[in-house]
């Protein structure tokens, strides 16, 4: 069983002229194991920066964040991000690109591609494994990139709005993919997103950010049965309350731009 | 967003969520098409040799000042392919060969030295203050200015030829790398770092490959000026290849020479920038045709 705790994070940027700007304040927050977690706020709330101090890609100003207790204090295995599209290597073929991390790691290269066409097949994407990603569209793009998390057996896996570039029903196939992936390899998944659909379909939990510094409005428990529907008069419930909560984040945004400018 | 939500229940099957949309090869054109088009690559080239010769024939122009091909040609088959008398002797393909083999052994090392010092200032702020400032002032200097001064270190011969190409293209080609190395997504480079690179290992598996392709474009689009340094240099001091060929016809008033050396020079400039795209091509596999 892993844990993932952030207590009392908070993550100020540099900025021109010696000034900084605040992006993440008071951040407390804790997953556990096997959950799927939505990070859901309107543009610029700091969500992707607060995935990117988990996965130890940026320093922390303050506070921590722990991953089975220990400090995380750069990249680690066991917590990897899935970026938007075109985070594929492009002079990589499907399997090279599945099989960077463990090629970071130093495994042999007969093992690397067997491990790497393993989860191919898992995904069924097997039969794709010397295309390059010029050749992939959009929406195989995106599952290669989640291969390419799979391969290491990470206990987390980080995504940041990983279906945004998608259309919207390559994005609805995608979504329930990623749910068959989360169920058959049992990860626990941290999901960037500002679709509130999206949000209440996938997650167990949905985490509610204010923008401008990024702090936690609220921690809502999605109580609805899987397989879910948007047709479902419950999930529009949790719809209304969610938008309700993101129309006066935005509102207050603007509001706070228009003020500043 | 109500309509949105009810389309949203109908796909199931997240099989097709990856559909292989790309994998269909585009159908070969029809051979009209190509008939078409190889007939506007060709006409042109007959009009305009036709219109030579022809102004030639008819005494429009002058065949000892600008020899048509049928004379030049004629010229370099009798002469069996050799030119120029006692010293200045020489073949043809010798000298096509020479004037070549000078121009890509001094892109080839400006390229690798210009990824190696690109990358190096790149990588460090105090090499990006030692060096960045020589290269951009010597970035703007034409490779011809550098030739008397090639000559007076290296003499007459292949590496003065080699040395001139080789700065005609070293400075602009690190300059691009630098530039290509700061435009490298983001987003590759996190990736890495996530899988666990180290910082030498994004250099060496990211960043290195990423900035190849561009580089490599900068080099194939400064190869026609790299080609006249070379053939510059041969006019000037070197005792052969196409540039000295010219040269060689010029002081011996020989109209077919300077127009065979003219003809050559373009055709062989032309096979080898192709020979460039070519391996652009192989050098850029994973780029779409046409890219």
């Amino acid at each position: 069983m892993s844990s993932l705790t952030c207590a009392r994070l908070g993550k100020t940027w540099p900025s021109t002229g010696g000034l900084t700007v605040e992006a993440l304040r008071d951040i407390s927050l804790s997953v556990s194991s096997g959950e799927f977690v939505a990070l859901l706020g309107p543009s610029g709330c700091g969500k992707s920066t607060l995935l990117e101090l988990i996965a130890g890609l940026e320093p922390i100003t303050s506070g921590e964040v722990r991953i089975d207790g220990r400090p995380v204090a750069g990249p680690d295995p066991s917590a990897v991000m899935v970026f938007q599209e075109h985070s594929l290597f492009p002079w990589l073929n499907v399997s090279d690109n599945v099989a960077f991390g463990l090629k970071m790691k130093g495994v042999e290269p007969a093992e690397r591609r067997r491990r790497a066409g393993e989860v191919l097949e898992r995904v069924r994407l097997a039969r794709f494994a010397r295309h390059f990603p010029h050749q992939l569209s959009g929406g195989m793009k995106q599952r290669v990139a989640i291969a390419r998390a799979l391969v290491g057996n990470p206990a987390f896996i980080l995504m940041d709005e990983p279906f945004a570039a998608l259309d919207f029903q390559t994005r609805v196939l995608m979504q329930q993919f990623l749910l068959e992936i989360w169920s058959g390899f049992r990860s626990t998944i941290l999901f960037v997103t500002h679709q509130i659909d999206e949000a209440v379909l996938l997650s167990d939990r949905v985490v509610v950010f204010s923008a401008g510094p990024g702090r936690i409005l609220e921690d809502v428990r999605i109580d609805l049965p899987r397989p879910r529907s948007y047709t479902d008069p419950t999930f529009n419930d949790y719809r209304v309350r969610l938008t309700a909560h993101m129309e006066r984040e935005v509102m207050r945004t603007q509001e706070a731009e228009l003020a500043g400018a | 967003m109500g309509a949105l939500a009810s389309q949203a229940a109908v796909p199931t099957a997240a099989d097709a969520a990856g559909g292989p949309d790309t994998a269909t090869p585009r159908a070969p054109s029809p051979w009209r098409r190509r008939g078409v088009l190889a007939l506007a690559t060709l006409l042109p080239w007959v009009v305009l040799v036709g219109a030579w010769e022809l102004a030639i024939a008819r005494g429009w122009m002058q065949a000892s000042l600008i020899p048509p091909p049928s004379s030049f040609i004629g010229y370099a088959i009798e002469s069996n392919l050799k030119v120029g008398f006692g010293n200045d002797a020489m073949g043809i393909p010798g000298a096509i060969l020479a004037s070549v083999y000078r121009v890509l052994a001094g892109m080839a090392l400006g390229f690798v030295a210009a990824i190696v010092t690109g990358i190096l200032i790149s990588m460090s702020k105090v090499a990006s203050a030692a060096l960045l400032p020589i290269v951009r002032g010597l970035a703007p200097i034409a490779p011809i200015a550098w030739i008397p001064l090639g000559i007076m270190l290296l003499g007459i011969g292949n590496s003065t030829a080699i040395f001139i190409v080789f700065v005609g293209v070293y400075f602009l080609l690190t300059l691009s790398t630098v530039a290509a190395v700061a435009s490298v997504d983001q987003r590759l480079v996190k990736t890495a770092r996530t899988y666990g690179a180290s910082p030498r290992q994004v250099w060496q598996w990211v960043i290195f490959p990423a900035v190849l392709p561009q580089v490599f474009t900068m080099l194939r689009i400064n190869f026609f000026a790299a080609w006249m340094a070379v053939l510059a240099a041969e006019m000037v001091g070197l005792k052969n290849g196409v540039g000295m060929m010219v040269i060689l016809g010029r002081e011996m008033f020989n109209g077919n020479l300077i127009m065979l050396g003219i003809c050559i020079v373009g055709v062989v400039g032309y096979a080898v920038d192709s020979f460039l795209l070519f391996l652009q091509r192989k050098v850029l596999w994973w780029q779409p045709p046409g890219q």
